[in-house]
This record gives C-alpha cells, structure tokens and sequence, in this order.
C-alpha cells in the first residue's frame, strides 16, 4: 500500500468512525437526561472544591464542602452554612443529607434565632421550600417526603400538608415509623377513620410499631385521639 | 541466470537518503549506492563514523525509509514483509528488554517469527551454547556485560536461521577471544551457505573474514571489490593505508 | 493477531517493573485506604466519604497510570533501541501497535483490580454488603481508562514525552467539560457558535458518559443498556485513536 493510499484508508475509517459515535452520543445524551445525570457547573474561584468539580469529581467536591458545612454547625455557626449547603446541592443533588440537613437547619434552628415573627415565618418557609426543591430532584425516595411532612406536622402544624407528604412518603421504601407518623397525622388533620384504618394495616403487616396499634385503635375509637384523657386524680 | 553465477542476496540500486533536519537544513546520509552482494558471501562495509553504513543497513532493513533507489533481498522486494523470515539482524550497541533472561529473549523473538515452541526450544539450547551462554541462563539482561549483550544479540540474529545476516559492528565490547570467536562462527555461517554484510570500523576484522569491501565515506561508496584488488588499486601496504589512501583522496575530489 | 498478543505480553511484564508505576499504584492504594480517617461523620456519611474518595481516587490514579505506563511502552523502545530488532524481524506496525494497547489494557485491568479489592474490603468492614450499582462504576472507569490508554498511544507515537503528558492530561480535563461548553455556546446568539461547538462537541472525547458514580454512590441505578452503550463509544473511540497511532507510526523511522 503506498503512502498515500493509506492515508485516505485512515481518514475514511475515520470519518466512518466519528459518523458512527455521533449518534451513540446522542443516545447516551438521551439516556443520561431521562436518568437525571444532569451536568451542573459550579464555579468558585479559589476553592479546592472548584477545581474538583471542574476535575470532574463532583462527589468528592460536595463531600469536601459538606465537611465544612459539618464544622460551622458545630461550631454554632449556621448561618454561613447555607450558601455552602447550596453548593452540596449544586454538585450533587442526589445527595439527600444536605437537603434533609439544610431544610432542619432553616425551619428549625435559623428560625428559632430570628426575633421578629415574620422573619421567623419565613426561615420556616425557606426550609419548606428548600426540601420541595430536592424533591423535584429525589422524587422517587422517601426521605425528603417525609422530611417536609414532618415539617408541616411539628413545625408548621399544617395537618393538611402533613398527611400529603407523609403519604407520598409511604408510598416508596422506607423505615417501619413511617407509616405510624402517617396515622399520627391523620389523626390530627381530623381523618380519625382513615387513621384508625392506618393502624390496622400497621398491625396486618407486620410492622415493628404494630404492638402499638390494638391500644392506638381503642383510643381513637374511645377518644377520637390516641392520647388518653387524663384520670383525675382521686382525692 | 547463468547457472555457475551466484544469485544476490543483496541488490542495491541508486540508494539515496536525504535527512530534512529543518529549514534548509538537509543531510545526505547516502548517496547513490549501488552495490551487489552474492549469496554466500561475507562483505565487509567500511567507513570512519558517520559515513553512512548504519544507514545503509536501517535502509536494507525498512527501519528508514529510501529518498530514492531500489532495493532487492534475495531477489525479492525489501519492503515484503516475509523477506524478514530470512533475515537476522544485529543492531549497533545492542540492547535487549533488561527483565529477561537469555533463553526467555530468545523465546520472545521466537514467538514474533512465529516459530513453535519445541523449534524455539531447540535452537534456544543449540545458540546459547554457540555463543557461550549456556552457563549464564538464570542471570537477567540487566546484570549483562557489553560483551554479553553482543553475543545474547547474535544468538538473537541467528535464531530463525536466517539466509543473509546484517551486523552493524558486531565485534564492539568483545575482548579479542570474543572476538575471534565471532570470526569463526562466522566463517562457519558461511560455510553453512549463509550470506553476511557486516559493517565495522574496526579495519583488522574486516580483513581478516570478508571476501570483499566497500569503503563508505560520507555517504558515498568510494571504492568496491576484494581486499588483494583494492591493495594493488590502490598502493597499498596494509588495509589500514588502504583505508586512509581512500579516504584522502575521497577529500581532495 | 498472535505476535500482537506475544508483544502485549511483553508490554504488561515491562510495565509492572516500571518504577512510576508502582509508586502512584502506591499512593493509589493509601488514598483508598486513608478514607478510613473520617470518622468523626456519621457512618452513612463516612460511607459516603469511602464511596466518593475510593472511586475519584480510582478515577485519578487509573488515569495517571493510564498515561505514564502507556506512554514510557512506547518511548522505551525508541530510547532502548529494542525496536530497531524487533522491526527487522517479520512483525507489522499494525500488530505492534495492537500489542502495546493490548498490553496496557491488561496493565490496567490488573490496576484496577487491585484497587477495586481494596475498595470492595473498605466498604465491607463498614457496612458487610455491597452494591452491583458501585460495580458499574468501576466498570466505566476501566472503559474510560481504555481510552485513555489509546489516546495516549496515539500522542506518543509523534509527539515527545513532556508533551505527551500535558496534551493528555488536558484532554482528560477538557473531556469531562465538553457538555458545559456545549451548553454555554448555546446560549449564545450566534448560530455558528452553535454549530463549531456542536462539531467539537462530537470530536473531543466526552469523558462525562463514563461518570456516573455521583449518582451511584448516594444509591443511584444505572441499566444496562447505558454501560453497554457507554463501553462501546469508549471501543469506538479507542479505536479512532488507534488508527490515528498507527497512521503516525507506520511510517516512522526507526
């Protein structure tokens, strides 16, 4: 084969090669959207965890802020926390913690500091809206579902949301409590039937919270709660 | 062909190879060889360093690739890749993979010929003991002399039994018993039919075992024939007179 | 076929007793194991912290193995001169070729191996399973390291060792951003833009189909249909490189 002949055979293969990858790459394109592997870039001059994510070690970058984050919670310094609790969610948004963390963190601990009630209101909204925000992103586990209904069930005391959330909770894998949370919150949104419903499957499935529920059915039939009027105390 | 004539297991035609080292910057290594080695022959290709032998022999090889000329190996086109079959080579400085040991380089180059494994094994024993390795069989290359390297690299070239042998300074780091010694294992390649083109410097070695020379310098070929010829062309008294008469008079033209 | 795999042999037994290799095969395997430091997170966050450092650092190692072995398989035989024997021996440049990547290849199975043991171990000693999900990812870090090793070959064969270096190391940065700079050029006006950027999107070697072990370590799935499409654009791409390394090494003197 002379020198030219082989170079034209080179370039052709070539040419037939890349022909051949553009599409693969746009399948795996396709792919990668529909499992939610977006690509997001986050830049932050000067910081290790910039040049790691640019690395293309988005993991390990969101690790090594949530490092941080740990150590400003730890020492009472939350406030800094949350624009690097952004930055985990950024790089990794399948990252649970930093969503489940970050919405306690807001309605909770931030809220608890403000002195004025409507600033109070809305850290309690802004952690609201921040565990919405990773469901939109972990929609198919229980975590963040339960974490925002528990926040509307203790916190917020909206019933309502609560047994929304909850329910969406119950309806991937998760821990046993779930569903005893699940009663609690009908229970209080005032779905006394529906609760007492709720314990009994507790009990059918063998749930570990079941040997609570002969006694939680008796009381919500007897006292429409599960707490028990108080014995006044003989004199 | 006549019948009483030789075939050439080398036929090299207005070989010519130019270097483009950068801009304007061009070497002629070589510069229209033309030369004929006859099968069954040893010839001995001379030169001061840089004259172009180790050229010539990378050209013959297909290491480097011709500016122009042709080139014929028993009587086949040099570039066909099975002509290699027939061949042994040994390189300038030889320098062999330093984790190996002996027996195990030459089961290497075994494998690349595609020779079996009871060939390799056979011809393995048979080399090691022609070049005086046998006893040095457990010790890896890395812990190799020059001289040993030399002889594993003739084992090396010797190993598929080749037609035609090119050696590029093979007696380089040998001690003259070594030396001799690859003399006569020469000698007795030829004897076994083989051809050999062997390049050296080293002006007594040449003389003592090549049927004809060729004296390189600066990538011409100034002078071509056997030794007792070129002495009466040329005036001279010994082979080391020969070789500075031919180099003299190379300059002054 | 046969000498291609009789100089991959070759190749890996050489490799294995390179000096740099066994260091950064060192360091590769304190970094995994220095993951067993963070002890003061919680066990769900440490496991996290295993998860990412181990196959980041795979990631990293892999790659640095990948190019400093590949590339000391070829200049090695330049250097040494063991390629002018064994270019006169009946032995194409194609098989060659084959043979260093083959090679590598097994160079690298070996690495990864290794360092996938000490990765399964770290994460048994914390939480006595492990995920098929994390497998994956050290498959598709193989593949990637697969490609790397070609197109370090491919750099090699023309260019000097210092340049060899920086070039592939640059691409393997360039590699996991050609999605952002995709996108970035979308959202310019310019519709040449657009198209220049959509052109070297598709030439340069999109590294970022082989990540997915951000979403495999925080309990992510990835089917099968992906890896087996993501492992053959590395083959394909591996093989571009390797006709791009031939093309410079089949006419280069030796």
């Amino acid at each position: 084969m002379t020198k030219r002949t082989y170079r034209n055979a080179s370039v052709a293969a070539l040419v037939l090669l890349f022909l051949l990858l553009s599409p693969l790459q746009d399948k795996i394109d396709l792919q990668r959207k529909q499992m939610g592997f977006e690509q997001r870039l986050l830049l932050m001059p000067g910081q290790i965890a910039g040049s790691l994510a640019l690395g293309g070690f988005k993991g390990l970058a969101a690790d090594l802020l949530w490092l941080q984050v740990e150590e400003l919670f730890h020492s009472g310094q939350s406030h800094k926390m949350l624009p690097i609790l952004r930055s985990v969610t950024f790089l990794q948004p399948k990252f649970i913690t930093p969503w489940a963390v970050g919405g306690w963190h807001l309605s909770y601990n931030i809220s608890v500091m403000a002195k004025d009630p409507n600033e109070k209101e809305a850290w309690i909204q802004a952690g609201v809206d921040f565990l919405k925000e990773g469901i939109t992103y972990n929609p198919e586990r229980y975590d963040l579902y339960f974490e925002l209904g528990w926040t509307f069930y203790h916190k917020v005391k909206n019933y309502a949301e609560a047994v929304k959330y909850l329910e969406l909770a119950c309806k991937f894998p998760g821990p046993d409590y779930l569903p005893n949370v699940l009663a609690h919150a009908y229970e209080k949104n005032g779905q006394i039937d529906t609760a007492i419903e709720t314990w009994r499957e507790i009990l059918r499935s063998g749930n570990s919270f079941g040997h609570l529920s002969p006694r939680h059915i008796h009381n919500l039939k007897t006292y429409g709660s599960t707490i028990t009027p108080e014995t006044p105390k003989k004199k | 062909m006549e019948t009483n004539e030789k075939a050439a297991a080398l036929r090299i035609e207005g070989l010519t190879k130019i270097f483009h080292l950068g801009r304007n910057k061009n070497v002629v290594a070589l510069d229209n060889l033309s030369l004929e080695i006859k099968e069954g022959e040893i010839f001995g290709l001379l030169g001061p360093n840089g004259s172009g032998k180790t050229t010539a022999l990378k050209l013959v090889l297909g290491l480097l690739f011709p500016t122009s000329g042709q080139i014929e190996i028993l009587g086949r086109d040099y570039q066909n890749i099975e002509v290699k079959n027939d061949i042994g080579y040994l390189p300038e400085n030889p320098y062999y993979y330093r984790y190996l040991t002996g027996p195990e380089i030459l089961t290497f180059y075994g494998r690349i010929f595609g020779m079996t494994k009871e060939i390799i094994k056979e011809r393995k024993e048979k080399l090691l003991k022609l070049v005086g390795l046998y006893d040095q069989q457990h010790l890896s290359l890395k812990h190799f002399s020059k001289g040993m390297l030399e002889r594993i690299g003739l084992a090396v070239a010797m190993l598929n039994d080749p037609k035609f042998l090119i050696l590029d300074e093979p007696t380089t780091g040998l001690d003259p018993i070594g030396s001799r010694e690859t003399r006569n294992l020469l000698l007795d390649m030829q004897a076994a039919g083989k051809t050999i083109l062997l390049s050296s410097h080293y002006l007594s070695e040449i003389e003592k075992i090549s049927n004809r020379v060729g004296i390189l310098h600066q990538g011409k070929l100034l002078t071509l024939g056997t030794i007792p010829e070129l002495m009466t062309q040329w005036k001279a008294e010994d082979i080391e007179d020969l070789f500075i008469k031919v180099i003299e008079w190379s300059k002054q033209s | 076929m046969v000498k291609a795999i009789v100089i991959a042999k070759n190749t890996f037994q050489e490799s294995l007793r390179l000096r740099s290799y066994q260091i950064i095969l060192v360091f590769a395997l304190l970094l995994l194991g220095s993951s067993q430091l963070f002890s003061f997170l919680t066990p769900a966050e440490q496991l996290k912290m295993i998860k990412d450092v181990s196959l980041s650092g795979i990631e990293f190692f892999g790659m640095l193995l990948a190019i400093f072995a590949s590339m000391t398989a070829l200049r090695s035989e330049f250097e040494t001169n063991t390629i002018s024997t064994l270019f006169s021996k009946p032995l194409k440049r194609s098989d060659f070729i084959l043979g260093k990547f083959l090679g590598m290849a097994m160079v690298i199975t070996l690495s990864i191996i290794m360092m996938s043991v000490v990765f399964i171990g770290l994460i048994l000693l914390k939480q006595r399973s492990f995920e098929i999900s994390l497998f994956s990812a050290l498959f598709l870090i193989w593949a990637e390291m697969l490609v790397i090793v070609a197109i370090t070959l491919a750099v090699a064969a023309f260019a000097s060792t210092a340049f060899t270096l920086i070039f592939v190391l640059f691409l393997f940065l360039v590699g996991h951003l050609t999605g952002y700079g995709l996108s970035m050029a979308e959202r310019m006006k310019n519709p040449v833009m657009h198209v220049v950027a959509r052109f070297f999107y598709k030439i340069i070697p999109n590294f970022e189909n082989f990540a997915i072990r951000d979403q495999v370590v925080v309990g992510g799935t990835v089917p099968i249909s992906y890896l087996l499409k993501t492992f053959g654009y590395g083959i394909i791409y591996a093989a571009i490189a390797l006709i791009i390394c031939l093309y410079f090494f089949r006419y280069r003197e030796v």
